[in-house]
């Protein structure tokens, strides 16, 4: 045994983190996080991005944990640095995705005395985190990150805070280092492995269902289950959807895909889940977007839920048969079992569903053909801007985006094949999470095309996280289908509050984002004719080295359909501005 | 509704308690009383520092019963919510008791 090494509570956190494997850290210096910044500075195994907010920080770890699997981690100082990152941490929170975000605090024998820069970051982030620490040990800044990573990767994912007081990293304190090979948590223990039983059952529904529908989630993701789940459907040949954090875990090309479902969700989809005698939920939570009425929901439908967290299960839609563990081991068991009992399983008996969903579709499924109307007397339509930029990027890029229309158009336009492509704020729906998500899948993936679907209201929350973008040469494409309006609050006022648009519009006041994009170093571009939109992206796309910022002037009366009928069921919808179901 | 209590056996950490309070705020639920001590007899836990392959120290674990009042339906979702918690070793109800991935069907609390 040699000696071990003596190091700083601050060279302690550096060390620890690289120990864990982290190489990025997303982050914005102050005064309670300086210590934790020097020791940065002293070393060279993790790189640290210089965000201009923090809430772009904690959105640009969110893009790279969701693109890569691997958490983000977030470094802030205290107080408002602390405050900023909220937001962030809360849209990882909603959408259960792995993160850990230390934070500076002010000195312990300042706690409690209103000190400068002093909030309580544990109590603030309390209801938006998966678990939280304080560190009032430095011997313990080790055990805490090993422990913090486990429960942030673990289970359902979700952020970890660490707030960490000032005097805990202290220079001249120095403490003998150690990196626990294991995290030891008695009170935690998430399931892996499924029960028999409950497979056993699962798998003798599957064998006699009709009318089964595969619904698969973002916990279907977070479990990188894509293969078993492809696997499954190819023995049982069944109808898949996705909700709109699954899109990407099932081929979206694949003829048995049936689209996103939900509150924008296709026909067929829609229609296909009321009519079903058996749910198959994979790593989906039945959220207000996908039952609409959940009295009304898919009435004649037994309902498999598989889940790695016991509280999502039956917590809206009771679930005749449940299975707790990995959504990964879940399914393989699954498969096992399904394996040895083929011969009791016929997929033609599924024919007439299939083909009572291919009616539907026929009858009211999406139009992706929209892009091939180039005339100049016709505006430009939001939807064949993505198909554009699907067409263009071969379907191949990361695309994040924001909220509102744009990210509806996105979701259904954009045919995402593979899992961790689509990065969106689902639950939280937060508005500025496009460009940071960007700047951290491309972190991630510098080789990739990386695209952000935004909005002239979304972007301008984060918007200057553009300097962030130069500073590291961040070749991101952004492609802003701008109406002038917040689409999706007109789309409201327009259905429901008889077409009066209270604060809605900007009345003349945006900015010229060609120039904007210019003056953080950029290339912009305005698009305003059909004519001119397919040469404008390809334009863009070709600039590989470049920041292209594409101003797309959209019809600002278009709406996104379907549209469910508010707490009624999935078989209630807004087909057109004149039409529902 | 009706009159329900829960058995709470925690981690005795800093901020633990308001974790379980906080939930409780967060998720609608209500709470009639409240009453929480450090555990010195860990005899009739004997069971859950065999499941868990632990052996409670003195101040480490507390136990907390809040009364509560909830209809049947909202009372399995609470139980599972407060499972949840890290710092929650064990909850139970009149009838059942989850230890973690482990669910019980008796009041062993």
């Amino acid at each position: 045994m040699g000696t071990k090494l003596k190091l700083s509570g601050a060279d302690m956190l550096m060390h620890a983190l690289h120990d864990e494997g982290v190489e990025l850290i997303f982050g914005y210096p102050g005064g309670a996080a300086l210590h934790i910044y020097d020791a940065i500075f002293r070393q060279d195994k993790i790189e640290h991005i210089l965000v201009r907010h923090e809430q772009g920080a904690t959105h640009a770890a969110d893009g790279y944990a969701r693109s890569t699997g691997k958490p983000g981690v977030v470094l802030v100082t205290s107080g408002p640095g602390a405050t900023n990152a909220i937001t962030g941490i809360a849209t990882a929170f909603m959408d259960s995705i792995p993160m850990v975000v230390i934070s500076g605090q002010v000195a312990s024998h300042l706690i409690g005395t209103d000190a400068f820069q002093e909030t309580d970051m544990i109590g603030i982030s309390r209801p938006v985190v998966k678990h939280s620490y304080c560190v009032f040990d430095a011997n313990e800044i080790p055990k805490i990150v090993k422990e913090a990573f486990h429960v942030a990767t673990s289970g359902r994912p979700g952020p970890v805070v660490i707030d960490i007081p000032k005097d805990m990293t202290a220079p001249d304190n120095l403490f003998e280092y150690e990196y626990p090979k294991k995290a030891n948590i008695r009170s935690y223990n998430p399931p892996v492995e499924p029960d028999e039983n409950q497979i056993e059952r699962a798998v003798t529904e599957l064998l006699n269902a009709k009318r089964p529908v595969i619904y698969a989630g973002g916990g279907a993701i977070a479990s990188n289950a894509e293969e078993e789940l492809f696997r499954l459907n190819e023995i049982l040949d069944a109808p898949v959807t996705n909700t709109l954090m699954g899109l990407g875990i099932y081929p979206a090309t694949h003829h048995r895909f049936l689209g996103m479902l939900g509150m924008h969700g296709t026909y067929q989809a829609n229609m296909a889940m009321h009519n079903a005698d058996l749910i198959i939920a994979i790593g989906a939570r039945f959220d207000d977007r996908i039952t609409n009425n959940p009295s009304k929901f898919s009435p004649g439908a037994k309902v498999i839920h598989l889940d790695v967290d016991h509280s999502s299960v039956s917590k809206i839609i009771e679930a005749n048969i449940a299975v707790f563990g990995q959504v990964k081991n879940s399914l393989s068991a699954m498969i096992k079992l399904l394996e040895t009992k083929l011969d009791q399983y016929n997929k033609d008996t599924l024919q007439p569903w299939h083909d009572q969903i291919q009616n539907w579709k026929s009858s009211h499924g999406l139009n992706y053909e929209l892009y091939k109307n180039e005339s100049d007397e016709n505006p430009i339509l939001p939807q064949a801007v993505v198909q554009h930029v699907y067409n263009i990027t071969e379907g191949k890029a990361y695309v994040t985006s924001d909220v509102g229309q744009h990210q509806m158009f996105a979701a259904q336009y954009y045919h995402f094949d593979e899992p961790r492509k689509w990065i969106n704020s689902g639950s939280m729906g937060t508005m500025g999470f496009g460009l940071p998500a960007a700047m951290g899948v491309k972190f991630a993936f510098p080789n990739e095309e990386v695209l952000c679907i935004t909005g002239e209201g979304s972007i301008q929350m984060c918007i200057q996280e553009l300097s962030t973008c130069l500073q590291y040469n961040l070749p991101i494409k952004i492609i802003n289908i701008n109406n002038e309006a917040l689409g999706m609050v007109k789309q409201w006022q327009d259905m429901n509050y008889g077409g009066r648009h209270s604060q809605s519009t900007y009345q003349n006041s945006l900015p010229d984002f060609v120039k904007l994009a210019e003056s953080y170093g950029h290339v912009g571009i305005k698009v305003e004719k059909n004519s001119e939109l397919k040469s404008a992206l390809e334009k863009a796309f070709s600039m590989k080295d470049r920041l292209v910022f594409v101003d797309v002037y959209v019809d600002p009366a278009e709406h996104v359909y379907p549209m469910l009928i508010a707490n009624n069921s999935l078989e209630d919808m807004w087909l057109s501005k004149d039409k529902k179901t | 509704m009706i009159k329900r209590k829960l058995t709470l056996i925690m981690e005795n950490k800093p901020g633990a308690l308001v974790r379980v309070v906080g939930l409780f705020h967060q998720r609608g639920y209500n709470i009639e009383s409240l009453h929480v001590d450090p555990v010195d007899d860990f005899t009739p836990y004997k069971f859950i520092e065999e499941q868990l392959e632990t052996k409670f120290k003195e101040n480490e674990i507390s136990r907390l019963t809040i009364q509560t009042l909830v209809s049947d339906s909202l009372m399995r979702q609470i139980l599972r919510q407060l499972n949840k918690l890290i710092d929650v070793i064990a909850v139970s109800n009149e009838e059942t008791t989850y230890l973690k991935g482990v669910l019980l069907d008796e009041n062993l609390l």
